[in-house]
C-alpha cells in the first residue's frame, strides 16, 4: 500500500487505512496543495505535509487507529436522557 | 492604566513598537513551518516576541499570528503594564482587578467582522489558514478562539452566558469537533440543550484582543460573565455585538463562525497535543455544524502552539489560574500571601502564607485541593513561608531543601478526583494528591533544629534600587 507524499489521489487514510477518502479543500492558489479527509476516523491531511502525515506506510505506529476500534472510544460527555414532556 | 486594546491588530502594533513582534515575509509552508517557528520561540526565552506570517504557501492573502501571549513581556503589555513587570507584580495587579468584578458591557450594533459574510458553501479549510500543530494531531484545530453560548433554560440571563476557549477540530468543510470537560460552563449549556432535545447555538470568535482570550482561559464561576471580567481587566466597558441568534461577540474579532452544537451527536475526535505535554488520545466528542462565517477584510488568524511546557498556552493558564485559587483560599485563610499556579495549569501549586500556629501550613495545602480549580487540577501543593516568593523557584527550592523533613512534612491523600488529561491518573480521572509543607516548624510543632535564619546586610534594599538605576543607565 503506497501513497507517496503529495499524491493527488491518495488511496487510503494514512491513519486508519480506510479506502474512502474525501477531498475537503484546495489551496486558494491553484495546485499548491489539497486537503483530504477520512470520513471513517476523521483524520485530515494536506498533500504538502511531511511524508509521515500523508503516507500510510510512513504514518507513525503510535498514532494509528483501527476502524473497528472506533466504536469503543469513550463518549465524553455522555448524552443525557431527554426531559419527559409534561 | 492604558486604554483597552480595541482589537488584535492594535495590540500587535503595540507589540511591534515595543520590539515584541517579529514579521516573517519569506514564504512558509503551513506544515511544519508555522508550528515549528512557534515552538522554537518558546525555546528562545521568557521574553520571546509574537510572530506574524504573511506569505503562506497556497494562500493568497492569509495572515497568521502566533505567540501573541507567549512571554511575560507580552503578558504584561496585554494587561497594559510595563513590559518588564515582574511575575509577582503581574499576579498582584491581576488579582486587584479581578476583585473589581463586575464591569459593564458596551453593546453596539455593528462591527468590522461583519464586513464579509459567507452563508453558502462554507468551507473552513479554504476560508481559514489552518495548519497542523503537532505531527500526531488528528487534524487541524482552532485552539485560541472564544466560543460563546447561552443557557437555553435561562436564555436572557447575561450572567450565565459563557465565553470559553475549547479546542475545535475542523473535521469537515462546516463541521467541528469540540472538547469540553464537566468543569466547563459550556458543558452545562450543552447538557440543558440535549435534555430539551435541541441544538445549542454557538458563536466562535477568532482573532481577538488579548484580554478576552485570557478571560476565556480563566476558571470563573458559572454566574460570572467573561466580558464583565474583561471590562474590569481593561478598565473600560467591554464592547460586544449581538449575533442574529442573540449571542454577544467581541467587537474586535477577526472571524466569527456561527453554528450549532448538534443534539445527541458524538464523533471521533483527536488526538491533540495538550497542555500536560502529552497527546490527549481519541474520544467521541460533540459536534458543531457551522451555518455562517463572517470576517474582516484581510482577516488575521491567530493560534496558540501547545507543546511540552513551557509554551504559549502556559502563559494563558498562568495568572488566570493563580488568581481565582488565591482569592478562594484567602477567604478561608487571610494569612495567605500569594499563589503560584503557573505550572501545567496548576497541577503544581505553590502557596506562600503566614503561619498561625504549628501544623497550620498543611491545612492551607488541603484547602487548595478543595478550591474550584483545585478539585480537578491541583495535585502537588507546596506551602512556603510568607517571606518566600512563590514565583521565585530558587527561593521555593531553598525552602524545600531545608524546611522539609519527609518524615512529617509530606501528606498524601489517595484516590482523589482529577482531570482526565493528567496522564499520571490511575485509573483515568483518579489520582493521589500530595501536600509538601516547606514552612519552618513553629510551636507546638517543635521538629527540627532551626536556629537564626540569615538576613541581609543593612541598606541592601537602598543599594538594590541605586544599582538597578545605574545598570539601566550603563546599558542604554
Amino acid at each position: 500500500m503506497t501513497s507517496p507524499a503529495g499524491s493527488i489521489n491518495p488511496t487510503a487514510c494514512p491513519r486508519c487505512r480506510s479506502d474512502e477518502i474525501r477531498t475537503l479543500g484546495k489551496s486558494p492558489v491553484a495546485a499548491v496543495w489539497t486537503i483530504f479527509g477520512c470520513p471513517t476516523c476523521f483524520y485530515a491531511w494536506r498533500s504538502s505535509e511531511p511524508e509521515e502525515n500523508v503516507n500510510p506506510d510512513k504514518y507513525p505506529a503510535a498514532f494509528r487507529l483501527r476502524p473497528d476500534g472506533l466504536a469503543d472510544l469513550k463518549t465524553v460527555p455522555p448524552v443525557p436522557p431527554r426531559r419527559s414532556a409534561e | 492604566m492604558r486604554v483597552a486594546y480595541k482589537d488584535l491588530r492594535e495590540f500587535l502594533s503595540v507589540l511591534e513598537q515595543e520590539g515584541q513582534m517579529l514579521r516573517i515575509h519569506d514564504q512558509v509552508l503551513p506544515e511544519p513551518d508555522i508550528a515549528a517557528a512557534a515552538c522554537a520561540l518558546t525555546e528562545i526565552g521568557e521574553n520571546s516576541p509574537a510572530i506574524h506570517f504573511d506569505n503562506i504557501a497556497g494562500f493568497t492573502d492569509a495572515r497568521v499570528a502566533m505567540n501573541v501571549h507567549g512571554s511575560w513581556c507580552n503578558h504584561a503589555l496585554a494587561l497594559g503594564m510595563e513590559k518588564d513587570a515582574s511575575m509577582r507584580d503581574q499576579f498582584f495587579e491581576f488579582v486587584r482587578r479581578f476583585q473589581l468584578y463586575p464591569g459593564a458591557l458596551e453593546r453596539v450594533e455593528s462591527a468590522p467582522w461583519q464586513e464579509v459574510v459567507i452563508e453558502k458553501d462554507v468551507n473552513l479549510f479554504e476560508i481559514l489558514p489552518l495548519f497542523r500543530l503537532n505531527r500526531g494531531d488528528g487534524g487541524y484545530f482552532i485552539d485560541k478562539a472564544c466560543t460563546v453560548s447561552r443557557d437555553l433554560d435561562d436564555w436572557n440571563n447575561d450572567d450565565v452566558e459563557n465565553v470559553g476557549i475549547y479546542r475545535l477540530q475542523v473535521k469537515g468543510p462546516n463541521r467541528l469537533g469540540i472538547q469540553t470537560v464537566p468543569q466547563h460552563d459550556i458543558a452545562v449549556h450543552m447538557a440543558h440543550a440535549e435534555e430539551r432535545g435541541e441544538d445549542l447555538p454557538v458563536a466562535i470568535a477568532l482573532g481577538n484582543e488579548p484580554i478576552i482570550t485570557l478571560m476565556g482561559a480563566t476558571p470563573l464561576l458559572y454566574t460570572q460573565l467573561e466580558y464583565k471580567m474583561a471590562a474590569v481587566m481593561q478598565g473600560s466597558p467591554y464592547r460586544v455585538v449581538k449575533t442574529a441568534k442573540g449571542l454577544d461577540v467581541p467587537w474586535g474579532a477577526e472571524y466569527v463562525l456561527e453554528g450549532r452544537v448538534l443534539c445527541g451527536v458524538r464523533e471521533t475526535e483527536g488526538p491533540f497535543g495538550e497542555f500536560p505535554g502529552y497527546y490527549s488520545g481519541c474520544h467521541k466528542y460533540p459536534v458543531i455544524e457551522i451555518d455562517r462565517v463572517s470576517h474582516r477584510k484581510d482577516p488575521l488568524y491567530d493560534a496558540v502552539y501547545v507543546g511540552r511546557p513551557w509554551t504559549e498556552i502556559d502563559f494563558l493558564q498562568a495568572m488566570t489560574t493563580s488568581a481565582p485559587i488565591f482569592l478562594q483560599l484567602k477567604q478561608t485563610f487571610p494569612e495567605v500571601v500569594a499563589v503560584n499556579a503557573l505550572y501545567t495549569h496548576g497541577l503544581v501549586v505553590v502557596v506562600s502564607t503566614k503561619i498561625r500556629y504549628g501544623g497550620f501550613a498543611k491545612y492551607v495545602g488541603l484547602r487548595v485541593l478543595t478550591t474550584t480549580h483545585g478539585l480537578g487540577y491541583a495535585k502537588i501543593v507546596i506551602v512556603v513561608d510568607e517571606d518566600v516568593d512563590p514565583f521565585d523557584l530558587k527561593q521555593v527550592m531553598w525552602a524545600i531543601s531545608v524546611k522539609v523533613n519527609p518524615a512529617g512534612d509530606i501528606v498524601t491523600i489517595p484516590n482523589l478526583a482529577e482531570n482526565l488529561l493528567d496522564p499520571a491518573c490511575s485509573p483515568g480521572g483518579i489520582v493521589t494528591k500530595m501536600i509538601i509543607d516547606a514552612t519552618t516548624p513553629v510551636a507546638p510543632d517543635v521538629r527540627g533544629d532551626y536556629g537564626e535564619e540569615l538576613d541581609k546586610p543593612e541598606n541592601t534594599d537602598q543599594w538594590r534600587t541605586k544599582l538597578q538605576d545605574l545598570i539601566k543607565e550603563m546599558r542604554k
